[in-house]
């Protein structure tokens, strides 16, 4: 692979701007409705993406998949509505920042997070794709129940103010998390005789339930989503508070850069997703900081992780789908079911036969990141004025659009009764602090945790030191056991 | 002042109704179905057993009381509160007949009203709600959303 031709494949997708552009407002507007996943949009535009060139396809496809990981954050940041299961750990941080009168900072560290974090990885991917192909190949089901702990571990680090409440939450979560059938004989589980739930409970109504319709119910206590001083402070927004947020952006480049490579090694393992890696990168950001108690508060810290990390999912969800033909996910399937009408054949011959293709996917999305800085930066300052419609108006648009949003994913309309129900366990957990974020752990990672778990314990006949069996797995679990002990050990030399 | 800690015990109340449902559906599974989650479960009802042990230490040394009002509180805004959810529960069970359009502009209206919107924007923001809704869901994405009148008419 020669400079010319990298030179060459950049030059040929910047000429694709009239493609990249409308699918990156698509993709954004798509990003910010809970409920509209890229694979759907994917799915309902294949006869388009079907007609047209193979490069012209895969840059909408990806252009659109890149912009949807990185809206999902603006809700996420400015009602605590997550646009996507990857988004969720960005209201950690990013809400609370919102209510102290920062959302355009927040806004811009998202989008800085996002843009630098899926940049440098999609370029780190070019770079290393012969190894980072292999990656996936090394952790079986042993390794990726530790990767699933570490997620789950997020539950433990959320616990700070009343553990017992947190632990109580998590493992609630986790337990609905186990309803539907299960992994081996496909047996139904606790699904209260509704056929719908058999495949499990869906993410999206669980989302929109436990944080927009919650989120919609304790929001109508007060006249606006923000406090006096708050409002005062986005009543002023200026350029300059954009310019803050690409401050704190550049202060925090390493940040960006470590955070996205977790997500960038998740993303690469088929079946982990964005969601899992925003957790991770979270817990692991939390970990590693001087001030791991101003988490949760409303710090850069708190929003660059979960984003970048995110971000660094796309082109690592990619890598098993060209280098082995194994999709790392929905979207990446459909994305080569695109390739493989066009003729492809995946998996490393692509590269030899392809290169074109194979790399162009990757500088397709390179080229999407930096279209999508310029297109969406300048919207930072008039997004972040949102907080200021008053909750009389928003609470109802809220409710009652993300309830008709819930529909969307699977075209249930158990799914909009599901929300509902969603919305009243996630207001008493609000009002009584049983964390929602320990909740929507759970259900994202238990069917996950499970699934790997059985696959482990059925290769071993159910002797659990198979957990213990393989060198990289027995790494992983050191590294967990670190991340338990280390804070532990900090707060206790912070107290003597 | 007694803490008011009846509210504490309702997600662990519905958590270990949920756990006991749990046990009983799987109670004849293979051990592949149910061991993630007895593990699960099992953890889940010891917690909860110890949060209730913690509550009821509280009340035995009088330190607080089983009241709700946690879950009410403030009061002015109860009735907004279960008004959005009736109106929600109300949207959903007559979408059947409805449609998405029409019923997505009456629950609008009348979620704005008990909100106190007055004016106005009790019919300008339900019909553009409700306008915006139809459009992507029916016309660009033409999901399998219930038709209404409305749709029944523009189709």
């Amino acid at each position: 692979m020669s400079w010319d031709f990298l030179l060459g494949q950049f030059a040929a997708q910047f000429g694709l701007w009239w493609v990249i552009l409308p699918a990156i407002l698509l993709g954004i507007v798509v990003g910010i409705l809970p409920g509209f996943s890229p694979q759907n949009t994917l799915i309902m535009l294949l006869p388009l993406t079907l007609a047209v060139p193979v490069e012209q396809a895969m840059a909408f496809m990806i252009s659109l998949y890149c912009a949807n990981h990185l809206a999902g954050g603006i809700p996420a940041i400015l009602v605590k509505i997550p646009g996507s299961g990857g988004a969720a750990a960005t209201t950690l941080d990013g809400y609370p920042m919102t209510q102290k009168g920062q959302a355009q900072q927040a806004l811009v560290l998202c989008f800085t997070a996002s843009v630098f974090g899926g940049l440098i990885t999609t370029l780190a991917t070019i770079a290393l794709l012969p190894w980072l192909s292999q990656i996936g190949l090394h952790l079986r089901s042993v390794e990726m129940v530790v990767v699933m702990l570490f997620g789950l571990t997020l539950i433990a680090v959320i616990a700070a103010k009343d553990t017992l409440k947190a632990l109580i939450a998590g493992f609630f979560g986790l337990l609905i998390g186990v309803i539907g059938t299960d992994h081996i004989y496909n047996t139904p589980r606790a699904t209260f005789g509704f056929l719908e739930l058999y495949d499990g409970v869906p993410l999206v109504p669980a989302l929109i339930g436990l944080f927009a319709i919650s989120e919609a119910l304790v929001m109508i206590e007060e006249k606006m989503i923000v406090g006096q001083s708050g409002r005062e402070r986005a009543l002023e927004a200026r350029w300059s508070d954009t310019v803050e947020g690409l401050r704190l952006s550049v202060q925090k480049w390493w940040h960006i850069v470590w955070t996205s490579f977790v997500g960038l090694f998740i993303g690469v393992v088929p079946g982990a997703g964005a969601s899992i890696a925003a957790f991770v990168a979270y817990q692991q950001s939390r970990l590693w900081s001087k001030n791991p108690e101003r988490y949760g508060t409303g710090i850069p810290e708190g929003v660059i992780a979960p984003e970048a990390a995110n971000n660094g999912v796309t082109s690592g969800t990619l890598v098993p789908t060209l280098a082995l033909g194994v999709p790392g996910g929905t979207t990446a399937a459909v994305m080569m079911i695109v390739l493989q009408y066009h003729g492809m054949v995946m998996g490393p011959r692509l590269f030899a036969t392809n290169p074109e293709v194979a790399y162009g996917v990757f500088i397709s999305m390179a080229v999407a990141y930096v279209f999508m800085i310029f297109t969406i930066l300048p919207l930072a300052r008039y997004m972040s004025r949102v907080v200021l419609i008053e909750t009389t108006y928003l609470a109802p648009v809220i409710i009652l659009v993300t309830i008709v949003a819930a529909f969307g994913e699977r075209q249930y309309l158990f799914d909009m009764s599901l929300a509902l129900v969603f919305g009243v366990i996630g207001y008493i957990a609000h009002k009584t602090n049983y964390h929602v974020t320990g909740i929507l752990i759970g259900i994202l990672l238990g069917p996950l945790f499970e699934q790997y778990l059985v696959r482990a314990l059925r290769i071993s006949q159910g002797d659990l030191t198979v957990l213990f069996s393989s060198t990289l797995g027995n790494i992983l679990w050191a590294f967990l056991v670190l991340s338990l002990v280390l804070p532990a050990v900090k707060g206790y030399r912070r107290r003597t | 002042m007694k803490r008011s800690r009846g509210a504490d015990l309702v997600i662990p109340a519905l958590a270990l109704g949920f756990a006991i449902y749990f046990f009983v559906s799987i109670a004849d599974l293979a051990w592949e179905a149910k061991a993630n989650g007895v593990v699960i479960g099992g953890v889940l009802v010891l917690l909860i057993a110890i949060q209730a042990a913690r509550i009821a230490l509280e009340l035995g040394r009088g330190k607080s009381d089983l009241s709700l009002a946690e879950l009410w509180e403030p009061r002015d805004v109860l009735g907004k509160r279960a008004g959005m959810v009736a109106i929600t529960v109300l949207f959903i069970a007559t979408l059947h007949w409805t449609g998405l359009t029409l019923g997505l502009l009456f629950a609008m209206a009348a979620a704005l009203w008990v909100m106190g919107a007055r004016g106005k924007v009790l019919v300008l923001l339900p019909l553009v709600v409700a306008g915006a809704a139809y459009l992507l869901f029916v016309v660009l994405l033409k999901t399998d959303i219930p038709h209404g009148p409305f749709e029944r008419l523009f189709s």
